[in-house]
């Protein structure tokens, strides 16, 4: 590949390119959120709409994401994960919290010196099809960000764009083409060649393969592991799927129903998990091995997920718990570290083996 | 498994063909199994492999511009071309279906315990009162709390998991001997799917039927099939026990299928296997294996001549194989020219992991 200019390759891992200068950018983390709180209002009413109540999407996570790094946040649906990405890009406000980026404070910037920092905090969604505009050229998609941060130039402007396209494993010649006439692997390169060219310190990728057939995700995959070697992004990697997000993280956090329970290095949630719904999640992912996958003792959970609108006293897993005591009725179980730099939010912490 | 007079469907040189309007679409081009009695069979393949389209011309299914040809035999008797009046007595009783979206088969206007009676009694002579029991023992069969109370509520009052146990409690309300499953659980989140699978399988402990499971998960296939169909391109390209399939992959497309996944139990950040190219289109006439613009085997004879289902010749019997369930099952095939070749390989060692895209343009 010949995308060396001007997306060139970080000096080392976890040390950017621009960072040169920047006193504290070997100790403060790339991404710091602390608290993060969003809740939305629930409308309703008849005939004049009013609030009738409070959706708890996030309720005070905290985590940090070092340069380089690749945090997996994982979740079912409704956990809040995705909230808590877009809270990360402010593309919502949140309720409350704050998030540190690269040393400065985003919740409450005005949307002028956000844009700045769009710069270095780009975002891939989900669906391939619908985050491309149909009816422009893929090359104008990818170059649109240096149009709207004033970096396009006559003279290097296309030259950068066929870079990115090289970056992400696609022909150059492919900018002229439009997004129907690639396959939804390609579309999802387009859309990651479009979030690089700016040459962003963190990566928010929100179910970035989700929607993509396995032989074709794997593509995607190792493309995502290759760029975070060559340019040494961060990623925030969401994802419902346990395995794709085991192979690509670092670290690893676990939300339920707007909370983190669980977060630590990759092989602390996964082999060494201690809060039970880490382990009945990991327990219900079913493993393409067939005398392993009959010999695994599977925990299948009782009931539903509570409403975020009226969520448990205490700890919210509780109403599901094989372990609930009165404790977890009357306390919310906090995010704490007991040696070894792995919180769990449990009062009866364990460790037993899923796989 | 007991010879095939005894197999509750069989299915023989499937071929189904949509007209459109580029011309007929090739969606099944030749399938044939034989489901025994209690038997799993998991049909895999990814998206347009013609995996779906094949359960759905066994239950009659099949959209007005589609042409069926071949046979599909259930207890002896020939279901392509029936009459409607004559496949609704073999759907519910003989064969039943769960489809992927709980929310489509079930009719958000009714309470689901008028939904499973009318199950019942459009099959079995009882009145409302016992159709109305029968519908509570059956969700509580398939783990629905309070099912005494929730028989009076409409679908959207259950959650998506729940939704789809009721579509399991209405498969199993008439006993069928085969139940087609299509993507059962691909639309729910893991630990749901979890609770979903554990209600299928009380199902089929209760019902005794045999299985049809349609689903693009290998890791559902591998806990829960006998046998493995795996399909390419509306064509079946191996078939065989699952621990054959898994263990003994005989075709380069079921290896790169399996080096493709990323595996929750290794912590190894080995990279990915990857498949080159993308499906061949449909659409037309082609000539040849159909996988071998995508295979690292390619040779002349692949563009040649499309090769037919084969036994495979193993090169060692496996001591540890087998779990003893399926002890003299059909033979282990595969439809490549070079199976005898590729059995002894490690799981997708001919793939690379390079991250390039190596799709091609789609046009």
């Amino acid at each position: 590949m010949t995308g060396t200019e001007p997306l060139s390759p970080a000096p080392a891992a976890g040390e950017s390119p621009t960072g040169a200068g920047r006193s504290d950018a070997g100790t403060e983390p790339l991404l710091s959120v602390t608290d993060l709180v969003k809740h939305y209002p629930k409308r309703g009413g008849t005939f004049v709409r009013h609030q009738v109540g409070v959706v708890h999407a996030v309720c005070g996570i905290t985590f940090g994401i070092n340069r380089g790094e690749t945090l997996g946040l994982v979740g079912e649906s409704g956990c809040g994960k995705t909230t808590a990405g877009r809270s990360v890009l402010q593309l919502i406000q949140p309720t409350s919290g704050s998030v540190r980026f690269d040393g400065r404070e985003l919740v409450g910037l005005s949307g002028r010196a956000m844009r700045e920092v769009r710069k270095d905090l780009q975002v891939v969604f989900q669906d391939p099809f619908a985050s491309l505009d149909p009816r422009m050229p893929v090359g104008e998609s990818i170059a649109e960000p240096l149009h709207i941060h004033g970096l396009w130039q006559h003279g290097s402007g296309r030259r950068r764009v066929a870079d990115a396209l090289s970056l992400v494993g696609l022909e150059p010649h492919y900018a002229n083409r439009f997004p129907n006439e690639f396959s939804g692997g390609q579309r999802q390169r387009v859309g990651i060649a479009r979030a690089l060219i700016l040459e962003p310190k963190l990566l928010v990728l929100d179910e970035p393969v989700s929607a993509l057939d396995v032989s074709i995700q794997a593509g995607v995959v190792n493309l995502l592991d290759d760029l975070q070697q060559r340019l040494g992004i961060a990623y925030l990697f969401i994802a419902h799927d346990l395995s794709v997000v085991r192979h690509i993280s670092d670290r690893v956090a676990v939300m339920y129903l707007g909370r983190i329970v669980e977060i630590g290095s990759r092989t602390d949630v996964y082999d060494h998990g201690e809060h039970p719904y880490t382990q009945a999640l990991l327990s219900a992912v079913p493993v393409p091995d067939p005398r392993r996958e009959r010999s695994r003792t599977h925990i299948v959970l009782e009931g539903d997920v509570p409403s975020p609108e009226n969520p448990p006293s205490g700890c919210r897993f509780r109403t599901r718990c094989w372990k609930a005591q009165d404790i977890c009725a009357q306390e919310v179980p906090e995010l704490v570290d007991r040696g070894g730099g792995h919180p769990v939010a449990c009062h009866f912490p364990e460790s037993i083996s899923t796989l | 498994m007991p010879d095939p007079s005894d197999a509750t469907l069989v299915v023989d040189q499937l071929v189904v063909d949509f007209a459109t309007g580029e011309g007929p679409v090739h969606a099944v081009r030749g399938v044939s199994f034989s489901l025994a009695p209690q038997e799993v069979l998991g049909i895999v393949g990814e998206s347009g492999s013609g995996k779906s389209v094949t359960a759905l011309a066994a239950m009659g299914l099949l959209p007005k511009n589609a042409r069926a040809s071949g046979s599909i035999t259930y207890a002896g008797r020939e279901l392509l071309g029936l009459k409607e009046k004559e496949l609704a007595k073999v759907r519910g009783t003989g064969i039943a279906m769960i489809f992927q979206d709980p929310m489509t088969s079930l009719n958000p206007v009714y309470k689901v315990g008028w939904q499973i009676a009318e199950a019942i009694q459009a099959h079995q002579d009882v009145g409302k009162e016992e159709a109305l029991a029968k519908a509570v023992a059956l969700l509580e069969t398939v783990g629905i709390p309070n099912a005494a109370e929730r028989v009076g509520n409409y679908p959207h009052e259950f959650s998506g998991g729940m939704r789809q146990r009721v579509v399991i409690a209405i498969a199993m309300a008439n006993d069928p001997a085969v139940i087609l499953a299509d993507e059962p659980t691909t639309a729910l989140d893991v630990t749901v799917q979890a609770q979903v699978l554990s209600s299928l399988k009380k199902a089929l402990e209760q019902t005794r039927a045999s299985l049809l499971l349609i689903t693009h998960d290998l890791g559902v296939i591998a806990g829960l099939a006998d046998r493995v169909l795996v399909m390419y391109a509306g064509r079946p390209v191996e078939i065989g026990t699952v621990e054959e399939i898994f263990y003994e992959p005989a075709m380069p497309y079921t290896h790169g299928l399996l080096g493709s996944l990323p595996r929750l139990d290794s912590d190894g950040r080995e990279r990915l296997r990857q498949i080159p190219g993308s499906p061949r289109s449909m659409v037309g006439d082609h000539s040849g294996c159909p996988f071998a613009p995508r295979c690292p085997l390619r040779a002349d004879i692949c563009d040649e001549e499309e090769p037919e289902l084969r036994p495979v010749v193993s090169a060692a019997a496996d001591p540890a194989a087998g779990d003893g369930r399926l002890p003299a099952g059909p033979p282990h095939m595969a439809a490549c020219h070079f199976a005898d070749r590729v059995t002894g390989l490690p799981v997708a060692s001919m793939f690379t992991d390079s991250a390039a895209d190596q799709e091609g343009v789609a046009l």
